[in-house]
């Protein structure tokens, strides 16, 4: 009897298992993804590249909302201007994208045909082969409209491993209100901001909302106060340490200092890049990115923000972080060629489509000239026009550091932060560690 | 030799057979990965280029590395504090529900399990925003009770401490009901030979209860060990490891090589040498809760 | 004494059990709220946004997740039921050779963090033809010792007399199991049922890297897309979308409630 029994169970598993298996065939199989434009039109039509044989791409990002919608009609028109391509668009959570999803794809070779790259992951894929040299496919004169700097960024060994789209740059965002009522001038030196964000803080307002918690945009916030001072984190080639040095020990202790003070929360409730802190007005001051623009502006429009240039130390120049993220390539991918050509279709040719990224679903520069230009009337609307004239000049692109050294100065950054460390033997102790790191990678 | 009787070899290959399906399934699914894993560990490997054999080389690096051992000891201070708590609250509250009689058990039965019901990603982020300094509701009543704003998650000290709160709210109900059904087993004679006998409350507890919860106590223990040598999403959400490292613990460095710098050999090397300490835990864990009868 | 158990005790428990859910309810509460309201600390709502729940369930691919879960952590709990009691049952009341091997076997596979096996599992995976699909998301998921070592320890406790029982009715081993022992596992396989049809719900990670066809997502997935990462996350209509994929757990919780009430006595086999 009991074997009759577990007959039956196992028999009922594995059908069901079968069922499944088919059911899940299918779903993949079928281009079900609603995504892309799908609808095939006579295979007769031979646009370029093979008879009638369809290429599929495929096409991962970490969009939300308007910007994915913006990357799905740009899949669309191109899968139906381009018989001969289909591209799968696919969003994932931005965090897993980076760290989990491409990793373990790429490891099992199911990775995408394209994708987007951040400065802070930048060395790993270059390194990896997984980014496809662009520079065939720029169109005519294409290239050079791009400003030096952005393709430098993205150049390894003369060859241009991914496409930058967008620069994103940093200001130093306030309440106007906040800080008339307090008889506090808009900072323009650090020690006028410290002086303010002390001032302006209370039980319920914070002074000065920094990122809190490690990670790339940790660092990305943190580097204009070393780069205001002449200081780096790595020497011009990149393959030694300059961390140990007075600059360093300075711009540690300075931000260090936000914290320990209670100027600066060391726990948020919203990420330090959303102007929501400013919005809800629980905070006086905020740095942060362009991106804050627009949703300063829609959502937040009767709260008086303004924005300024990041406050120097005495005697340093002007600097800011221009970060973005950039399209590549899977060299490994067999269509790389096509994938390059659509990269390139979406933002080196015609400007209307850069133009729409960057001033209408979100607001950043474009490394493109042609693009500033045309867009001269956006870029002067509002709090852009503060960073168009005051600080676009003093831009300089995120590095790409491997994320060893990106690891160790925010470990550097929070020894200080939470005082375990001074700026100085934080400063030398990270130097060691970056050596170390570097001497690894570059076995 | 004896000869092996008809009997018993039924019995062995009925055994087999019940535990073909687990059997084939973990090894497929489960061991063989953490072979591979192994495998890897012998190697530099970034997930994105071929592999590079490196013999024992991650292992030797490991040994050295401070802030692995460094992790290791957090992982331990979590764990020394985290199971007793968890083992204690959840037999407690077993203790209470089992005592309860009437309409309120289903209600507060229910409301134990809930938290469970949440996601851990879910609990971890309603965690955060009820300890948050300054806009959290844990503050503001702590305020009204008289007591200053605490940093939680934002402290170096209280980070950890925080973190266990967090879990310990998620697990007890769940574990209580493991209690619970164990409990339930008991049966109701055996307490009431023991009123009988003039033993009652704490007493009965110590001589029925205790004793014949060995094994769900085995279990519960075992298993949460293990467990809290694993909890990554709860961290992951709540600190990333910081501030300043108060709360890497191992499995949190483990993912931060794997995943964060690309190193995969290193981290299987790091898992292998993880699970190995979890291993003898679990085996010295095992030994002592057989002899202490 | 007896006003002891009459007040005191249930006081106490209602009391814990408040303590428990005062976070659930905050979560409930702050979904309610708009936007820019979500983190004050107010006990009561102030404002009553409905409309959080209808943009979660109609904005976003919560249904069509919901669903997926469901499928996935219904066929895993049903079928690890099966397997995981036979084996435990095994572990615990047969002889036979390797006994111990297996069972330490099986324990160890429980000690390696997910995150390490991840890539070779999804490998393994793949070349099974299982990427990208139902059987993908649930087959690795059935196998899991914690269920496994549950039943034994739930079994061990069983009196000899079941088998003694079960052999004079004629019954084989096998049939021992399947008529007499398992019937009486109730009381383990209905907090076993929470545990696996939780973990399922609450997997992340794996479908997160076995999927690939946005819809085959489980609720997870979905949730973590809505919390997005870009430049700000809609955190009312977050929790609304936790407290809606919370809701099937509940209804499990509390259909589950009539089978947790009494233990079976084994005093009944003699």
């Amino acid at each position: 009897m009991g074997k009759r029994w577990k007959g039956l169970t196992i028999g009922a598993v594995a059908a069901m298992m079968l069922f499944q298996v088919g059911c899940g065939n299918g779903n993949s199989n079928g281009n079900g993804n609603g995504n892309a434009a799908g609808k095939n039109d006579s295979p007769a039509q031979t646009a370029s590249g093979g008879g009638g044989k369809k290429v599929k791409l495929k096409f991962w990002d970490f969009h939300t909302e308007k910007e994915e919608e913006f990357f799905k009609g740009l899949v669309d028109e191109y899968n139906k201007t381009h018989d001969n391509v289909e591209i799968e668009y696919s969003t994932f959570n931005q965090a897993d994208y980076t760290t989990t999803k491409l990793p373990t794809a790429f490891a099992s070779g199911d990775g995408p045909d394209i994708y987007m790259i951040s400065p802070g992951d930048f060395m790993k894929f270059a390194k990896s082969g997984l980014m496809a040299d662009l520079n065939p496919y720029f169109p005519e004169g294409a290239k050079e409209d791009f400003l030096p700097a952005s393709l430098d960024a993205v150049t390894v060994d003369g060859k241009v491993m991914a496409l930058p789209f967008e620069l994103e740059l940093l200001g130093l965002y306030y309440n106007q209100d906040m800080l008339s009522n307090a008889g506090v001038e808009v900072p323009k030196t650090w020690d006028e901001l410290y002086t303010a964000a002390k001032k302006l803080t209370t039980d319920k307002v914070a002074g000065l909302i920094l990122p809190p918690d490690k990670g790339p945009y940790f660092n990305f916030i943190w580097y204009p106060f070393l780069w205001q001072q002449g200081g780096n984190v790595l020497n011009a080639e990149g393959t030694e340490s300059t961390f140990n040095s007075p600059e360093t020990a300075k711009a540690l202790d300075f931000w260090g200092r936000f914290f320990r003070e209670g100027i600066s929360p060391t726990k948020l409730q919203q990420g330090p890049w959303e102007i929501d802190h400013l919005g809800k007005k629980t905070a006086a001051m905020q740095i942060v990115g362009t991106w804050a623009i627009n949703r300063a502006e829609e959502v937040f429009g009767d709260v008086p923000i303004n924005v300024a240039p990041l406050p120097l130390p005495d005697g340093g120049t002007a600097a800011t972080d221009a970060g973005g993220w950039k399209f590549a390539v899977n060299a490994k991918s067999e269509n790389a060629d096509e994938a390059a050509k659509f990269i390139m279709w979406a933002f080196a040719e015609d400007p209307q489509r850069a133009l729409e990224w960057c001033t209408q679903v979100k607001f950043a520069y474009s490394p493109r000239k042609s693009v500033v230009e045309q867009g001269k009337d956006i870029y002067s609307k509002g709090m852009r026009k503060v960073f168009t004239e005051q600080i676009y000049d003093s831009a300089i692109p995120e590095p790409r550091y491997p994320s060893e050294v990106l690891d160790v100065v925010g470990d550097a950054m929070q020894q200080v932060m939470f005082g375990k460390t001074d700026g100085t033997q934080a400063a030398k102790d990270a130097d060691g560690k970056i050596n170390e790191a570097l001497k690894k990678i570059n076995k | 030799m004896s000869r092996i009787s008809a009997r018993t070899r039924n019995e062995w290959i009925t055994a087999y057979s019940f535990l073909l399906p687990n059997i084939i399934g973990l090894l497929i699914f489960v061991f063989i990965p953490i072979l591979y894993a192994f495998y890897v560990s012998l190697h530099d490997w970034n997930a994105l280029s071929p592999k590079v054999f490196s013999g024992l080389d991650n292992y030797k690096v490991l040994l050295k590395d401070d802030l692995w051992w460094a992790s290791v000891r957090k992982t331990l201070l979590f764990s020394v504090i985290y199971v007793p708590l968890l083992y204690v609250l959840a037999i407690i509250s077993a203790l209470l529900m089992n005592a309860l009689r009437g309409k309120v058990v289903g209600p507060v039965r229910t409301m134990f399990l809930m938290p469970f019901a949440i996601t851990s990603v879910i609990s971890a982020i309603i965690g955060m925003f009820m300890l948050d300094p300054r806009n959290g509701i844990i503050n503001h009543l702590l305020g009204l009770a008289g007591i200053g704003h605490q940093q939680f998650l934002g402290s170096t000290a209280q980070a950890m401490p925080s973190i266990i709160g967090v879990i310990l709210w998620i697990n007890i109900g769940y574990n209580m009901i493991i209690f619970l059904s164990a409990m339930k087993e008991i049966p109701r004679d055996y307490y009431e030979a023991a009123y009988i006998d003039g033993a009652a409350g704490w007493q009965s507890f110590l001589s029925i209860t205790f004793p014949l919860l060995k094994e769900t106590s085995t279990f519960i223990l075992i298993v949460t060990t293990i467990g809290s040598f694993q909890a990554l999403d709860q961290i992951l959400v709540m600190t990333k490891g910081g501030p300043a490292n108060a709360t890497e613990v191992s499995v949190l460095y483990v993912f931060k090589q794997g995943f964060e710098l690309l190193n995969m050999g290193y981290a299987s090397a790091l898992a292998f040498v993880l699970f190995l300490i979890i291993f003898c835990l679990s085996i010295i864990q095992l030994k002592f809760l057989s002899l202490k009868k | 004494m007896k006003l002891n158990n009459r007040i005191v005790l249930p006081t106490v428990g209602i009391l814990f059990g408040l303590l428990m859910i005062f976070p659930i309810y905050m979560l409930v509460i702050s979904s309610l709220r708009s936007e820019t309201d979500v983190f004050s600390f107010s006990l009561l709502p102030v404002q009553m946004q409905i409309g959080n729940f209808k943009a979660a369930w109609l904005d976003s691919g919560l249904p069509r997740t919901i669903l997926n879960s469901l499928i996935v952590s219904i066929t895993v709990t049903v079928v690890a039921m099966v397997f995981h009691a036979m084996s435990g049952y095994a572990l615990a009341r047969f002889r036979f050779p390797g006994k111990t091997y297996v069972f330490a076997w099986m324990l160890s596979t429980l000690m390696v963090p997910f995150a390490v096996i991840m890539i070779p599992l999804y490998l393994i995976t793949k070349n099974l033809g299982l990427a990208n699909s139902y059987a993908g998301l649930i087959i690795p998921s059935i196998f899991n010792a914690y269920g496994i070592f549950l039943f034994r320890q739930f079994y061990v406790t069983f009196p000899k007399e079941l088998e003694e029982a079960g052999y004079m009715e004629g019954l084989s081993l096998s049939g021992t199991f399947f008529r007499l022992a398992f019937p009486l596992s109730v009381p383990i396989i209905v907090p076993l049922t929470i545990g696996f049809f939780l973990a399922n719900w609450n997997a992340y990670l794996w479908p997160l890297i076995i999927t690939q066809d946005e819809k085959l997502w489980v609720v997870q997935q979905q949730l973590a897309h809505l919390v997005g990462g870009g430049y700000y996350t809609p955190w009312n209509i977050v929790l609304a979308a936790a407290v809606i994929a919370a809701i099937p757990t509940f209804i499990l919780f509390f259909v589950s409630q009539r089978y947790l009430v009494e233990g079976i006595k084994m005093s009944g086999i003699k």
